[in-house]
Order: structure tokens, then sequence, then C-alpha cells
């Protein structure tokens, strides 16, 4: 079983080398791009002409691709079909399906957002592939972020698969003592059952154990804290930073204009 | 000189009728190993909890009575400032792990980061941690992948690291091995010997009849009894609390019934005492 909920990959590559803070930056640069540009292709043209060659840059292309097509094609396909079905809009008409109105407008409607929240999640995918997310909450504290939301992002990543396991324990425990876990839909809704207050109770006793050890480590200390992790931060990216905060502002400056 | 100092010391829990510690006095001074003994529920994680600042800071209820450790007050202080002085290491290996790290190193390294330690000396004293108890091997692993024992080891190191003056272990080799236990003990008996005060509650009699300076035996509660191990775990108090009681001492004490220990003798705690009266005997008859 895996012991953490990570997509990062270790490789030696251009882009595990850029600064979380950097490619973090870029991603939501890509997304308000993606979001307010009113030009139709320009979604799919980052997608096809920046996310996908970055992925081949950062040496991650096959398992990149792999989670696209596995976690985003059921969703996009799903919300394209839906827009393109219920968009209400006067148009030329394309095809009928029963009583329903195809028209040229809503498959435009659909192809422009399914695009959209390709370049959304598809890019967000390749951070997390690229970027450890020690580094990642590391540089974040480092810049001002609480160190305790750092903590609790990192540990969710972690305790959810041991939470897991502990499930399966208590499972176990139900079942060598007599109890049907397997079978018809309702036996197995009856097993959850007895599986929830051991699990529950016993994660708040546990939270309780966990705090004083962190306590005991100095986890609330007001002092300045430090990060294991050497984080690079070279000039250039910082430059690069100041120029994709200007592309977002004038981005938004623009369709604000407009609208 | 004592660095921690407990006068006519009382503690309640919350939503409880009972003293979970009454009145102890108690005077420990620097660079001692103390061993807390005693049945479940006899309070000795509620001395451990005390002395490491979690009572009154994060477990409230009734504390009454003087806690000092470092010349500081408990109640002047904060849990943040006091941990600084008072490492906590407990029972349950699995809680101890910060749970937001991936590797051993950068668990172990968890604590000096909060109390922001400086990167290179961060990875100095990770080292010279592992180093110490035994766990180099291990720096690239998921704390989660470890053994029980193996996360012991991990929690005790990430405590070592951070250098307190006083060192608190609740059961700190509960689920350990023979070996490992033994390898445990020596590193804390190391760390005593270089300064550090040592408190630690144990079962395992044997290993701290060989290790600590002074054992305390606590019942409900109370100490009821203090001094060197050989003196506390000989004493009768321990037979009626039915806990504490060295297999060596119920050896030899079994044996005096039939002849088989030399009356005058005190009664051995550890193997090497029990070894030496044994061959005595023999050598005599």
């Amino acid at each position: 079983m895996r012991e953490n909920l990570t997509f990062y990959l270790d490789r030696d590559s251009a882009i595990h080398k850029i600064n979380p803070f950097t490619k973090l930056t870029l991603v939501f640069t890509l997304i308000i791009l993606a979001f307010l540009v009113p030009y139709f292709w320009l979604p799919s043209i980052i997608f096809f002409l920046v996310i996908i060659p970055l992925s081949f840059t950062g040496k991650v292309q096959t398992e990149f691709i792999n989670a696209v097509g596995r976690l985003l094609l059921p969703v996009i396909g799903f919300i394209f079909v839906m827009q393109a079905l219920f968009y209400p809009t006067e148009g030329r008409l394309l095809f009928q399906i029963w009583f329903i109105d195809i028209t040229v407008e809503s498959v435009k409607y659909a192809f422009s957002t399914s695009t959209r929240i390709l370049v959304m999640v598809s890019s967000f995918i390749l951070l997390l592939l690229t970027t450890h997310p020690s580094q990642l909450m590391s540089d974040l504290t480092r810049r001002g972020m609480p160190g305790t939301l750092s903590y609790v992002i990192t540990s969710t990543l972690q305790i959810i698969p041991q939470m897991r396991i502990k499930a399966n324990t208590i499972i176990d425990a139900q079942r060598s003592r007599g109890m049907e876990t397997s079978g018809n839909i309702f036996k197995r809704a009856g097993a959850v059952l007895p599986l929830v207050g051991p699990l529950v109770f016993g994660s708040i006793v546990d939270v309780e154990e966990r705090a004083i050890a962190i306590e005991a480590r100095a986890f609330t200390s007001p002092l300045k804290k430090t990060s294991l992790r050497e984080i690079n931060d070279p000039e250039l990216e910082k430059y690069s930073r100041w120029f994709l905060l200007l592309i977002m502002i004038i981005t938004i400056g623009i369709r604000l204009w407009q609208s | 000189m004592a660095i921690v100092e407990l006068e006519n010391l009382s503690y309640q829990y919350p939503l409880t009728e009972e003293n979970a510690l009454s009145n102890i006095n108690l005077k420990i001074n620097e660079g001692e190993f103390i061993a807390l003994i005693g049945p479940n529920g006899a309070g000795k994680s509620s001395l451990c909890y005390t002395i490491a600042g979690f009572i009154p800071h994060f477990f409230h209820g009734e504390l009454s009575g003087k806690v000092e450790v470092a010349g500081v007050n408990t109640h002047d202080s904060n849990l943040s400032e006091w941990v600084l002085n008072v490492g906590l290491a407990f029972q349950n290996p699995f809680n101890q792990i910060s749970g937001s790290k991936f590797t051993v190193f950068e668990e172990i390294a968890f604590g000096l980061e909060n109390i922001g330690i400086p990167r290179q000396e961060m990875i100095e004293r990770v080292e010279n941690a592992m180093n110490l108890t035994g766990i180099t091997d291990l720096a690239k692993r998921s704390p989660y992948s470890l053994s029980g024992g193996q996360q012991q080891r991990v929690a005790l190191t990430s405590i070592l690291v951070m250098q307190p003056k006083v060192l608190v272990l609740d059961e700190p080799t509960s689920q350990m091995d023979p070996i490992g236990t033994r390898d445990v003990f020596k590193v804390i008996k190391t760390m005593s010997n270089q300064g550090m005060t040592v408190i630690m509650a144990e079962h395992k009699i044997e290993w701290v009849a060989q290790f600590a300076d002074r054992v305390i035996a606590l019942y409900q509660g109370e100490i009821i009894a203090q001094g060197t191990p050989q003196d506390v775990l000989t004493s009768p108090k321990l037979l009626e609390i039915g806990a504490g009681i060295s297999r060596y001492t119920s050896t030899a004490r079994i044996a005096s019934q039939h002849n088989l220990w030399f009356k005058d003798k005190p009664l051995p705690v550890t193997i090497v005492e029990a070894e030496a009266g044994f061959l005595g005997v023999i050598y005599e008859n």
C-alpha cells in the first residue's frame, strides 16, 4: 500500500530544479490566461504548446499523460456532454437528439469550458509531479504562509493512507470475531457501522497524542522557522515571477476594462 | 545542583474525582538518571507530563504545589519555552511521528526547523543524533514504513537532537526487542554521563536496575520508595504493590527460603549481582 498521497516523481530535470513558487506562479498565469483571454483556441494552444512540452522537459511525460487521461478525461467528457446538451442558446442547429437541440454555439461553449478546465487541472498535475510537497510547503512557509497551514496540508497527504491502513486493521479484527463483511450490499453496508466508532474515536485520541508530540518539538515556538530543504531562488526567477505577475494583472485589467 | 524541583505537588485531571498525583516532593540533580517504576495507573505518565510542562499547559485540571525546571516555575512559562529545556518522548511511537515529513531524516530535523536552527548546523546535529541511536541506515525511509521499535528510536532521536537539559521518557522501549532495549538504555546512560538529566518511566526492571542512578517507586499517585536501585528494588513495599520486581531478586528471594542464598547478603537486582551471589553459594558447598 502507498505510504503517502503524493504524485511527486524524483527525476533530474530542469523543471524539477525551478523554484516551487515560480512554478506555482506560472500555473496561475496559465490558468488566468486560459480563463480570461477571449481567444477561443488559446486554452488548447496552452495545453499542447506549453504544458505538454513542459512535461517532456520535466521527464514525466508518460505519468503526466496517464494522470491527465485517467483523472481528467472522464470529467471533461461529462462536462462537454452536459454543456453541449443543456447550454441554452439560440443558434445554428447542428443535430437533434430526441427533443434536445444541439447547436454549434453550445458545442463551441462546451469545448471552451472543457479546454479551460484541462489547462487548470493539468498544469496543477504537472506542478505536483515535478515538485516535492515538502519543497513547495517549505518555500511557501518561508514566504510567510502560516506554518500550521503547511503542516495541515503535508500531514493530510500522509495521514489519509494511514487511516486506510487502520480501517483495514479494524475490519480484520471485527472479521476475526465473526462479523460478516462480504456478501450483498446490505451486509457490507452493515459492516461499515462498527468500523466508524473505533476509527473516529481512535483518530481523536491520536490527534491528542500527536499534538503533544509536535508541541514537544516546539511546533508552536514563536521563533522564526528554518528549513532543512535547500530551496534555490536565483535572481532570474525573481524577475520572471514579476513578469508573470505583470501578465496576470494586464490580462485581468483588460478583461475588467472590456466588460 | 537540583535541576528539577517538585514541592508538595498534587494534580487532578479535569472531570475526575481522585488525584493522579499526591503530595510529591522530589529534587533531581543535573546529570542524574532517574527511573520511575510502579504499576499501571500509578501516576508515572502524569509525573512525566508534569515535568515536561504538558500538565498544566496542555492538560488542564488542578495543579497545586511547586514545579521548577532549571530555575523556572511552570506557571511563569509557556509550553513553547518549556520544551526547549525539557524533551518528552512517550510510549506510542506511531503518534509521535509529526506526519508532515516524508523521510526519517526530515522527521528528525522537524524540531530543529521549528526553533530556527540554521540548515548546516541542522544537518550536522541530525547526523550526530542518528549515529548515536544507530538509525543512520533509516535516513531515507518513510517514518510510516518502519516497525514499532524503529519508530520508537526515531521518536527518541527526534527529541535527543533538540539537546534538552532534561529528557523525560515515558516507556520509550515498550515496542523494542531486548537488543534494541539494551542499546537505547546505553544511549540514554551516555547522555546522562554527558550531563543530560534523564527521567524515565519504565517497566523493564532488569534494565532499570543496571542503568539508573536512582529509582522512584510510585503507587496511587504517591512516592512510596526512592533510592538506589538496590534499595528500592529489593524493598518489601514493592512486593505489596506487586510491581517493579527484578526476576533476579525474585529468584534469590525463593532461593533464600531454601537456604540457597546467604542470609546476610542483600538480594541481587542485576544479573551480575545474582551471578556473584549464586557462585558464592555453590563454591561454599
